[in-house]
Order: structure tokens, then sequence, then C-alpha cells
């Protein structure tokens, strides 16, 4: 696969965490090596200690390998500051989680606004973009409703409109449907479908087996390292890889 | 401008061909009909280590000045080397105050120390060998890694060793160095100290202008001076209450003393900073 | 109207260009000069020399003309690039004069250096003025063409003069470039290195009388000097690096020179203004935008750096604190920090947007990440209060606030632990948490 259609680059990375000096180190990531082309629905699995929780800060730009290098966005973030990092995040990167979120004193449509506000858009033009990005996940009618009036759905959906409103280059989504029953958990799933097959890149952790066939590729992580890489399952009818 | 170009090599037989690295012989200096220095007269062997202390308007700028070449005595001569200082010019190195430095100046650490080759090529310019050397200076003094930083982003001892750094690179046999522990922190002087150590380990005569007594026993002999010369020797024998109230005079010099101690003790410490930078 | 279109077009469009193009060209190169000398002379703290040599060459110029009468030579039957040469040598002794007087009555008088600029050139000026008068009839001197510059007064001797001193300056400067960058930074230690400091300021005097009397005719005595000053001190607002400033100087000199000079072309203005207008434009936008120095981005550093610490006084206080309830954590969390309501909503709702807040089970909490990054800053907070009490002599009482400020400063912890002697406690007796690694 040619670089220019990698989203990410991850290299060697390792991480190694030391409770106090004399407690043995943990090798949460013995050294993972992942291309991420553009546009890929990824799914991160493993046991609990695996590796996948870290792995996952990693490509959030929340933690810093150890030794290895990730590229994201022609950059390697594993030699930047705090401050860059954070920069990055707010770039690049989107993230939906277990817990929504959302903050219960800002309006749906603030909300989603927030992540643009730290890259100095104007208020009408977030307001706008958010506005647009609420009508993708169908919550135009709930703008200026508070998290509060909203059911669970409704919640994560808005969580996501939050995650793609800055056009993220990846979306990071950690068990997303974890505090949702299963309809309403099915309902979140087709949106993310739907999204990939707009083009979204996404990657997403989670335990559920029952996700491996609906991502294009299946990453399995045991100890630390890459124990199973299938690509497979469903492949949306506009993926580059198929060229 | 041209004769000074011609320094391609260095004999570095001058430093050990004649028996003094500078005769003074009744120096006398006044600006104004005043007197700054009073047949002052010394002689330094090649590769001693010199502190030249005495308090403010004691005339040590304007003797060091003297040696540069930069003031012609009034009366008297000094010689280097045996020789003029025209002719022995190039042997020098001067490593002046820093507060009299520009530091919004455009330039980095590296130009600054390149400025010690300024003369040498044909014309000016700098050859590989003058990169070289400044390198091997940046080394010398730790501060490879800020190489490429502005000036002006440096700790106090930062900047001390950088002009100290194009002085080395100069590749003389005399370092003259002017108030080098001025402003700068107990860590700062030690390592400023080691490199005035190495330097003159290496053969070389080392001149060092001081107005603090807090450090005579690191020199080899110390020129006490207060328009004229009140003691010329080993610390051990010079350092005497008698010298000291001599060269310092009485309350007054005691108040400025007094003054310089608080001066230290209110700079704020750039310790960790240079900590860092020399190990 | 009517009497417009009569005119024939050939007549408007033609001169327009054919004394367009070689007087931009030549004004350009004077731009370029202008700039690269103005570094020295910017850096040197010259400016009022750069205006009184300017001034001062006038009695030289018109002394030159002068000259000519004298030995009987015929202004009309003399080859242009004599007559340019002759005008040169008039300024550049003029401009040397200049200098020499300015540090004669500096050293020989108790007045200071602007002073003695002041009396030097005015004098200068005064007789040039006085020797006008005396030209044989005939000549013609635009004394107002000299003052405010005249682009349609640039005839042939004027350009070559440009073309002959305008490369010997810059083939000068590249070749003493290292010089005057030593004698420039620090005259004392080139001074004892060797360097003849004297000779160096004339020349550099010389070149900028010579490429004063070269571009004034179409800037003018009153605003040559701009063209000096302004595009260095643009350029110096934009780099750290000498050879990057005389490159960037000689550009904006261009520039503005070429813009200028298109401009008042157009508009049909006087030339002069129009480049010196150009030339403070780029420089108030050099102000504005430099990347180190300008306004701008230095309002912009402020505002992330504002951001950023008011990310972690939040997570700080977070870790302090332990989890609060979702809907009631804004007043002890803004207490604790001193963020105002809204910023701290803003600021809480774009560190769970990040993942290093959660809210659960309706309480805002940090995770494991915020947890980590938090631990960080807090114990970058007591190293620094350790710091500061051990080493720099406070007080444990008076080392709160100015720890606050450096603890933002967390990368220099590790450094900083080992500096101390890897402390266990702060000056208050609370626990330095340890790094973890990785």
């Amino acid at each position: 696969m040619a670089m220019d259609e990698l989203v990410a680059r991850i290299i060697g990375v390792t991480k190694v965490y030391q409770k106090h000096k004399a407690a043995p180190p943990v090798h949460a990531l013995a050294g993972v090596d992942l291309d991420l082309p553009r546009g890929q629905y990824l799914s991160i699995m493993g046991p609990s200690g695996s590796g996948k929780s870290t792995l996952m800060n990693i490509i959030g730009c929340l933690d810093r390998p150890t030794e290895g290098a990730y590229l994201l966005g022609g950059d390697d973030v594993a030699k930047m500051d705090d401050t860059e990092l954070s920069r990055v995040r707010g770039r690049h990167l989107g993230f939906v989680f277990q817990a929504f979120n959302l903050i219960p004193q800002l309006t749906v449509q603030e909300n989603v606004a927030v992540p643009l506000f730290y890259q100095g858009i104007p208020a009408g033009e977030r307001n706008r973009r958010a506005a647009a990005v609420l009508e993708r996940v169908e919550l135009a009618d709930r703008m200026s409703h508070r998290p509060a009036q909203l059911s669970g759905g409704q919640m994560q959906r808005v969580a996501i409109a939050r995650a793609l409103v800055n056009e993220p280059s990846i979306l990071l989504a950690d068990e997303p449907t974890g505090n949702l029953d299963t309809k309403t958990g099915d309902t979140i799933l087709a949106l993310f479908d739907e999204l990939h097959a707009q083009g979204l890149t996404i990657v997403m952790v989670t335990h559920d087996p029952g996700m491996a066939d609906r991502c294009e590729r299946v990453v399995r992580l045991r100890d630390g390292l890459i124990d199973v890489d299938e690509v497979g399952g469903k492949r949306p009818v506009t993926s580059s890889s198929a060229v | 401008m041209q004769s000074e170009s011609v320094t391609a090599s260095s004999d570095r037989a001058i430093g050990g061909a004649h028996p003094w690295a500078i005769e003074a012989d009744g120096v006398t200096v006044a600006y104004d009909a005043r007197p700054v220095l009073r047949a002052v007269s010394f002689r330094v062997e090649p590769g001693e280590l010199i502190g030249v202390i005495g308090p403010n308007g004691a005339g040590k700028s304007t003797l060091l000045k003297c040696m540069l070449g930069l003031i012609r005595p009034d009366y008297g001569s000094i010689t280097l080397f045996g020789d003029s200082i025209r002719s022995t010019r190039r042997h020098l190195a001067y490593v002046p105050q820093t507060e009299a430095v520009d530091w919004d100046f455009p330039v980095t650490v590296r130009d600054v120390v390149l400025m010690g080759r300024a003369l040498r090529g044909p014309l000016g310019w700098l050859r590989a060998a003058d990169r070289a050397a400044a390198d091997q200076a940046l080394r010398q003094v730790g501060m490879t890694k800020f190489a490429d930083r502005h000036i002006r982003q440096l700790s106090g001892g930062q900047q001390r060793r950088v002009f100290l750094a194009r002085a080395l690179c100069q590749e003389a046999e005399m370092l003259l160095l002017d108030e080098p522990f001025a402003g700068v922190d107990s860590a700062s002087e030690q390592a400023i100290f080691k490199l005035i150590d190495d330097i003159r380990d290496a053969g070389k005569t080392v001149i060092v202008v001081n107005h603090d007594l807090s450090i005579l026993e690191r020199f080899d002999r110390v020129l006490m001076l207060n328009q004229r010369v009140i003691a010329f020797g080993p610390p051990a024998e010079v350092a005497n209450d008698t010298n000291f109230r001599a060269t310092y005079g009485g309350r007054l010099a005691l108040l400025d003393q007094a003054d310089e101690t608080l001066r230290r003790r209110s700079m704020p410490k750039d310790t960790h900073l240079d900590r860092t930078a020399t190990d | 109207m009517i009497a417009q279109l009569q005119i024939d077009p050939t007549q408007l469009i033609e001169p327009w260009t054919a004394r367009w193009f070689p007087q931009t060209l030549g004004s350009m190169l004077v731009g370029i000069t202008c700039g690269v000398l103005g570094c020295f002379v910017v850096l040197r703290r010259m400016a009022l020399i750069g205006d009184a040599l300017s001034h001062a060459i006038l009695p030289g110029v018109v002394v030159a003309l002068l000259s000519l009468g004298w030995f009987g030579v015929q202004l009309d039957g003399l080859p242009p690039w004599f007559l340019a040469m002759w005008l040169l040598v008039g300024a550049l002794g003029a401009g040397l004069l200049t200098a020499v007087l300015i540090s004669l009555v500096q050293r020989k008088s108790r007045a200071k250096e602007d002073s003695a600029i002041g009396i030097a050139f005015t004098a200068m000026f005064a007789v040039g003025l006085i020797l006008i008068s005396s030209l044989p009839r005939g000549t013609h001197f635009d004394l107002e063409c000299f003052i405010y510059g005249d682009p349609l007064a640039v005839q042939t001797p004027d350009l070559i003069l440009m073309g002959v001193v305008c490369p010997a300056v810059l083939l000068t400067v590249a070749l003493m470039y290292h010089r005057f960058k030593l004698i420039s930074f620090d005259p004392v230690v080139a001074a004892a290195m060797g360097v003849s400091v004297a000779f160096a300021h004339y020349l550099l005097m010389g070149m900028l009388a010579s490429t004063i009397v070269a571009g004034i005719k179409s800037t003018g005595v009153i605003l040559v000097v701009a063209m000096v000053i302004t595009p260095a001190a643009a350029a110096y607002q934009l780099t750290n690096r000498l050879w990057v400033m005389l490159v960037l100087a000689g550009t904006i000199g261009a520039l503005s020179a070429g813009l200028g000079m298109s401009l008042a072309f157009m508009v049909n203005t006087p030339t002069g203004p129009a480049m010196v207008l150009v030339a403070a434009l780029l420089f108030t936008l050099a102000v504005l935008f430099s990347p180190n120095h300008g306004w701008v981005f230095d309002r912009l550093r402020r505002l992330r750096l504002a951001r950023h610490v008011a990310a972690e006084d939040v997570l700080k206080a977070l870790y302090r604190l332990g989890p609060q309830p979702e809907t009631g954590y804004v007043e002890p969390i803004g207490t604790e920090t001193g963020l105002p309501p809204r910023k701290l909503v803003k600021t809480v709702a774009r560190l769970c947007a990040e993942a290093v807040l959660t809210i659960e089970q309706g309480r805002l909490m940090l995770t494991q990440v915020g947890k980590r990054h938090a631990r960080e800053l807090v114990r970058a907070h007591r190293l620094w209060e350790t710091y500061l009490v051990n080493e720099a002599g406070f007080t444990a009482e008076e080392v709160h606030a100015t720890a606050e400020d450096l603890e933002h400063a967390h990368e220099l912890s590790d450094a900083l632990f080992e500096a101390l002697g890897r402390p266990d406690q702060d000056p208050h007796g609370s626990e330095i948490p340890r790094r973890e690694p990785g």
C-alpha cells in the first residue's frame, strides 16, 4: 500500500510502565507495527491487559510511546510535548467513549461545537458546522436541548457529532455501545457503518466478538503484541484498498 | 585591513621561545590628567594563571586594554612574548564583559564562536577548518546542543561560556578575561573555572580580571592593583590584611563588597539550567 | 473628456513604459543596496548618521558641479559616465567629511553623538545651499528635485551611477561580511583582534554616501534615509540570523522601490513618498506578523498558553478534590482554579471531548490518562516549591504562587528532581509523587 494512502503509521511502538522503582516493569506494548489506510474501519480486540487501551491511548495522542514512532499527519507524534499533543488531538482526532462525556451546563449544539472553539473558529462558523454535523446524526431538532433531556442513544449520537465536527483524520471509539441496550447499540453501530461508507477512518476498541464481522479489519492483541491481524468482514463499496 | 588576515598558521613556538609572556614596565596611563595606572611593572611567565584583582576604578580594565593594544600607555611599555603588541596580537584572545553585549543582535551561539575566526581566511571568509574549530570550542565549553540558539535564549553562565568558546576558537597563546564571574551563580562559576584550568593546563597563559576576593587561591599568582601594584605573588603570600586594606582602601571598599554580595544574592538563579548543560 | 479623447494613446503609454522600466529597475537595485547596508546602520544604531549623510551630500554634489566650471569644462559636452563619477566623488568626499566632522565635534567638545550629528550635517547642508547660488548661470541645479525626489529627473548619468555603485557596494559587503558582523557586534574585541574599526566605519559611511547619492533623485534627500532604515528594521523583526536579515532587508528594499515606483507611475504621485510608504507598510506587517517577535503571533501564543494553563489547573483541582457531581463541579473547581464559570465549563467540555476527563454515573472525574497527567503536575509543583525554598532562599509560605506558574514547565521535572537530590517531600511536608516511567 502506498504511503500517501495511510492516515497513520505505528512503527515499533513499545510502552513500559513501572509503578515504582523496585517493581518489575510492565510491557503494556512490546513492539507494535500498524499501518492505518485512509477510510479503513478497524477494530482492536483483546482480553483486558492485552494492551488494547494503551494502544488506543497512543493512537489518540493521549500518551507517548516509550520507544518507536507514530506518524500522524506527517509528524512523528512520539516526539511531541504535551502542548503539541493536545493541539494534534484537537486537529486530527475525534473521540467517542462508553461514557458520553457531555457537559450538562451546555446545550447540545454548544457541546458539539467545543472542539472548534479551541481552533479559533469564529462563533457563527462554529454554530453552523455544529448544526450541520447534528443533521448528519439526525439530531437537528434537539440542538438547543440540554444533555439531560436526551435518551442514552441520543446522547451517544451527540458525542459522535462532537467527535466529527472538526473533520478528524481518525475517529476513535472505545466501547461506544457499552452503556446502551442492544437495540440502541445497534442503531449506533449502524451509524458507524454509514460514516464508514462515507469514507471516514474509524478505529474501534471493543471486547464484543460480534463486532468483528462489522469491521473491515480486526487486530487482536495479546501480551502487548499483535496476535492476529485479519482483513475481512464487510468491505464498503468505496474501499480504496479494492483497487 | 589586509595585514591582519595573514594568520593562516599560528606558530606555536612563540609561546615557549621567550621567558616572559608579559613584561609590563612602568606603565602609566592618565585620562584627562587623572592618573589611572601609575608605573605598573610586572612579569608573567608563559603558562601562568594570573588573577588581577582590585576595586572598581583601580585601573584593571585599563591595564587589560593596554595589554590588548587598545590603549597606548602615556609612559612605559608592555611587550608580549618579547615582542610589541602589534605583532603578537594574533596570539591574544580577549573575553570581554558581557554587560556591553547587544543581546538582540541577530546571531546564534555558533555565529558568535565563529567570529573568533573572522580574520583568518583570505578576505575573511570561513573555511571548513574554521567551522571545525568552532565546533570543537563549543564541545569544550559544553554548549554544542545550544549551537543554533539565539544568544538571548541562554542563561548568564551559558552566555559567558559562549564568549569563552569564541576565545578558544582563536587558538591564541594568551587569554585575557574581563570579569568572567560577574553576575553568574556559583555553579556556573565553578564550571567556568574548570574551563580556565583546562586552558592553563594546555600551556596557555591566562589573565583573569576580577574584583571578587573569594577565589584568590585558584590563581597561580595574584596581581593586586589599585592604580599601582600593591602586591604580586602566589595567593598564599599576598593574601593578607595589609595588602587587602591597601588594595581595597578603607570603609568604602567594604561597602562595595557588601553591595556585590547583596547583588549576587538577589540574582535569579540559573543553576538548574547550567547544571544540566554542564553535565 | 473631449480633450482627453484627442490625445494620441501611444503618447500616453510609451513614455510611461519607457521611463518606468529602467527607472524601476534602477530604484530596485538601490533598494536592495540600501536595505543591505541599512542592516548595519540599524544594528549599529546609526540611523541618525544615515539621515545626516543624505543631507550632507548636497555641498559635495554642488562643489562637484562648480569644480567643472573651475576647470573650464562644459557640462553639455561631458560623457554621462564622467558626470556620474564626478558627482559620486563629490558626494563621497562630503559624506566622509561629515563622518569625520561628527567624530571631531564629539571628541573635542562636550556634545554627545546626537548633538554632534545635528551640528555637523546642518552646517554641511547650509554650505550646500549657499554654494548653489554661486553656481554659474546656465548650470541647472534642481534643488526641489534634490529635496523631494523626481523620477522624471533620473537620467542616464544617474542610471550609470546606480549600475556602478550598487554592485560594488554589494560585492564589498559580501567580501567583508564576517568583519562587518564582528565589528557591529563587538567593536572592542574586533579592535583587540586587530581589525581597524575606524577604517570599517568610514568604509561603511562611504558606501552609504555612494548609495544615497545614487538613489537620491528618485527618493529625495528627506526620504532617502527611510529606504536605508525601514527595510532593515522590518527584516530585523523577522529573523535571528544576520545573513537572513541582509537577504530579507534587500528583498524588502527592492519590493518597496519596485512597488512604490510602479504605484507612483500609475496614480501619478511623487515616487519617493510612494516607495517610503510601501516600505513603512511592509515594516508594519513585519511588526504585526513576525513569527518570533510579532504582535499577532505573540497574542496567539499567549492565548494558547493561557488555555493550556487553564486545562492543567482544572486537572490539578480534580486531582486534589476527587470526583465531582456533573451538575455541581463549577463552584468548587472555580474556587480552586480561579477560572470564571464560563471558561471553566468550556475547559471541562474540551477535556471531556479529549478523554482526559470523563463523566460516569453522574460524576466528573479524571480518566487514567488524566490522572497521570495531574500527578505529573502536582509533582512539578511540589518540586518547584522545594527548589525555591532550598536553592533560591524563599520561605515555605512564599512559594506557592510562584510554583503555580513554574509547574507548567513540567518537562523540567526530572532534571529538577535529580538536582534536588531526589526529595520525597515538599517544604510543606506533602509527598512528592514519583514519576511513572514510560
